[in-house]
């Protein structure tokens, strides 16, 4: 955090977002009144199965939910910028690129298959009114290097003859190259092997550093948030119900969904016979309660109060949890 | 018993004027998952594993080997002789979305291969409803609300069960699970992996687990063995505990060193190996397979390929000049 470059990456509020989708059956919320501040400088991961929101909110940091979807309430204030949720036209499109970065999901298969890389980073550059193409360039070619790569080679390159890994840096190098300082990855590693996926997370923590970032991963995998997030966020069914240090969270979960989250994932060492899979299976947007607790179908400490009210999100110390059964430990 | 000695696969790409490629999928593959046991091929994308795992269920051909299905080789066979052999083998493929046809509902998707069996054993149709409620049970699906649903009404984690309930319409022997659940909700993984592990042990089936995933292997019992696959060669080959915990291959340290570490849960191993990447694609293939990316090569990996063999200390098989034991995976901290 002492990097000089630090001082440029920017913080954000979200505050209250409430994203909803337009269906037969009415708007149905796909984010519900979610608050998450993303500190300058820091790595935030959040993580959710399908269907829990986490790609439309990170969708909400750029304005670029589609429709049928939109944000009906909140705001998302990004520090040298403002709040973004009230952006439109000429003025969203130079923010995005320019100061947001974001890194598609499967990112392998979001480039184009009929053009080199290099004629693409030039098609961003001229979109994006840069008179410098060939600093553009210089910048992309050394962001390759960085990243292990053969800049010159790759700028060549068809998609089609890179790797899922190498694709995934063309990527990161797209979001980067504009100077942008916040910088959303969608699920980064996700078809990648092993090797691969260290490989990256390595690369994003040390981009990250030397370029001065705030940084927000959108996972569906807690162990690649365990390896780059400073911050851990957990959402279930359009809500953030735990969010805290990462290492807090991991060590000492409390939202029952964050617990057995962990409680379900293979682990390489100890008795398998301990990791157990939840029951029941997460909500779309059609089936999650209108009101109430969203995970209370599959919660061991479901009240009858959990039917009725949807837990706020409550300050423990630096933790946020949303959760009725927590709040009554917490004053027992 | 299914066996495999030998088992070679080349794959030519016909290419442009320079001619074309060869990718030797598979060199010299030997296996045997005994009845009701179990197995898991694990490696990157690319190593040969799903290859493997396809020849296994006669949806590929090898080139040189043999393959043996109850003590019956299946190379001096015609295709049509081998299909009932291979019937004993089914596939249960990575993505549920796109393995169930998606105007049928899930009575129709058991029915059709219940009913070439019903035929061939001159069973009812009655025998045939049963068998399909018989099968979704066993797979922890109530046939009631299921048979009438198609596939679009089902989540991922049930229609991978009723992939699985097909499977086993037809009495098979061996189940082969390809990243069987990598495209299911992390909540949900278990349950499938659990289920896998549960037929293993109710109905006898063995199992063969292909995965990048090490430690999902673990869960399909711990009598299980391990292949760790690297460019088409068997690097190291043992219980699945002992490789997980002690492995001796660089590679399958490498492999156990990208694992992630839940920090604050979970401590890294103090000796984790890095590979070397290699940006060049077209490795040569004398000396070791591994050896470019090994940081622990010598002058002998260069030039002379190790076999899979066992040496004296290690209790299992690996294919390495230079074995030795090194902490690389992360372990519980104490006191969590």
């Amino acid at each position: 955090m002492a990097h000089p470059a630090t001082a440029q990456a920017p913080g954000v509020r979200i505050d209250g977002l409430t994203v909803v989708y337009r269906t037969p059956a009415g708007e149905l919320p796909a984010v519900r009144d979610v608050s998450l501040t993303l500190e300058p400088g820091s790595i935030t991961g959040i993580v959710g199965e399908s269907g829990s929101g986490k790609s439309t909110l990170a969708l909400s940091l750029l304005n670029a939910v589609q429709p049928p979807g939109r944000i009906a309430a909140g705001s998302v204030e990004i520090d040298g910028l403002g709040d973004v949720a009230r952006f439109e036209g000429e003025r969203l499109r130079k923010a995005r690129g320019a100061h947001i970065g974001y890194v598609f999901q499967a990112a392998q298969n979001s480039l184009n298959p009929l053009k080199t890389v290099g004629k693409q980073l030039l098609d961003l550059g001229r979109s994006h009114g840069v008179d410098d193409l060939r600093g553009l360039v210089r910048e992309a070619r050394e962001l390759l290097g960085r990243m292990g790569l053969d800049g010159a080679r790759v700028l060549d390159s068809h998609q089609h003859e890179l790797s899922g890994g190498m694709r995934q840096r063309v990527g990161i190098m797209l979001a980067l190259v504009l100077n942008a300082h916040l910088v959303v990855l969608d699920e980064p590693t996700t078809a990648l092997d092993m090797i691969t996926q260290a490989n990256i997370l390595r690369i994003v923590r040390e981009v990250h550093a030397e370029r001065g970032l705030t940084t927000l991963v959108i996972t569906h995998d807690i162990g690649v948030v365990a390896e780059v997030a400073d911050r851990l966020a957990v959402m279930y069914g359009g809500r953030l119900v735990e969010q805290g240090p990462t290492r807090e969270v991991l060590g000492a979960p409390s939202h029952p969904y964050t617990r057995g989250l962990i409680t379900a994932i293979p682990r390489l060492t100890g008795d398998i016979d301990e990791a157990r899979a939840l029951p029941g299976r997460p909500p779309t947007l059609v089936t999650v309660p209108k009101e109430g607790c969203v995970f209370r179908e599959r919660c061991a400490l479901r009240m009858d109060v959990c039917d009725t009210d949807d837990p706020a999100a409550a300050e423990h110390g630096a933790r946020v949890v949303a959760c009725h059964a927590v709040k009554v430990r917490e004053h027992a | 018993m299914i066996t495999g000695n030998g088992i070679t696969k080349t794959f030519r790409q016909r290419g442009d004027v320079l001619g074309g490629r060869e990718v030797r999928a598979l060199r010299g593959v030997d296996f045997a998952i005994p009845r009701g046991g179990a197995a898991s091929f694990i490696g990157e994308s690319g190593c040969g594993k799903t290859t493997l795992g396809r020849i296994i269920a006669g949806l590929e051909t090898y080139d040189e080997g043999e393959i043996g299905i109850d003590g019956t080789s299946m190379s001096p066979l015609t295709p049509k002789q081998r299909q009932p052999h291979f019937r004993k083998i089914q596939m249960i493929h990575q993505d549920p979305y796109s393995a169930l046809n998606p105007t049928r509902t899930v009575h129709q998707t058991l029915g059709a291969p219940l009913a070439l069996r019903a035929r061939q054993t001159g069973r009812s149709r009655q025998w045939m409803d049963e068998r399909a409620a018989e099968v979704l049970s066993l797979v922890g699906l109530d046939p009631g609300t299921v048979l009438s649903r198609y596939p679009h009404q089902l989540s991922g984690g049930m229609r991978q069960r009723v992939v699985i309930a097909r499977a086993l319409t037809v009495d098979p022997e061996m189940l082969v699970a390809d990243e069987a659940v990598s495209m299911i909700d992390v909540s949900l993984r278990l349950g499938i992996l659990a289920l896998l592990k549960d037929l293993r042990e109710r109905l006898g089936v063995s199992v063969l687990f292909i995965t990048h995933d090490v430690a999902t292997a673990r869960y399909i019992g711990d009598d299980g063995e391990l292949y760790v696959i690297y460019r088409g060669q068997v690097v190291e080959r043992g219980p699945v505990d002992t490789v997980i915990a002690d492995p001796v291959h660089p590679y399958t340290q490498s492999l156990l060193s990208a694992i992630p570490v839940l920090h604050g849960l979970e401590r890294p191993g103090e000796q984790p190996v890095v590979p070397l990447e290699s940006l060049d694609e077209s490795q040569p293939d004398t000396g070791c397979l591994f050896a470019r990316r090994c940081p622990f090569r010598s002058g002998r990996c260069e030039s002379e390929r190790p076999a899979l063999g066992a040496t004296r200390g290690v209790p299992q098989e690996h294919a390495c000049f230079h074995p030795e034991r090194r902490s690389v995976i992360a372990r519980p901290m104490s006191g969590v």
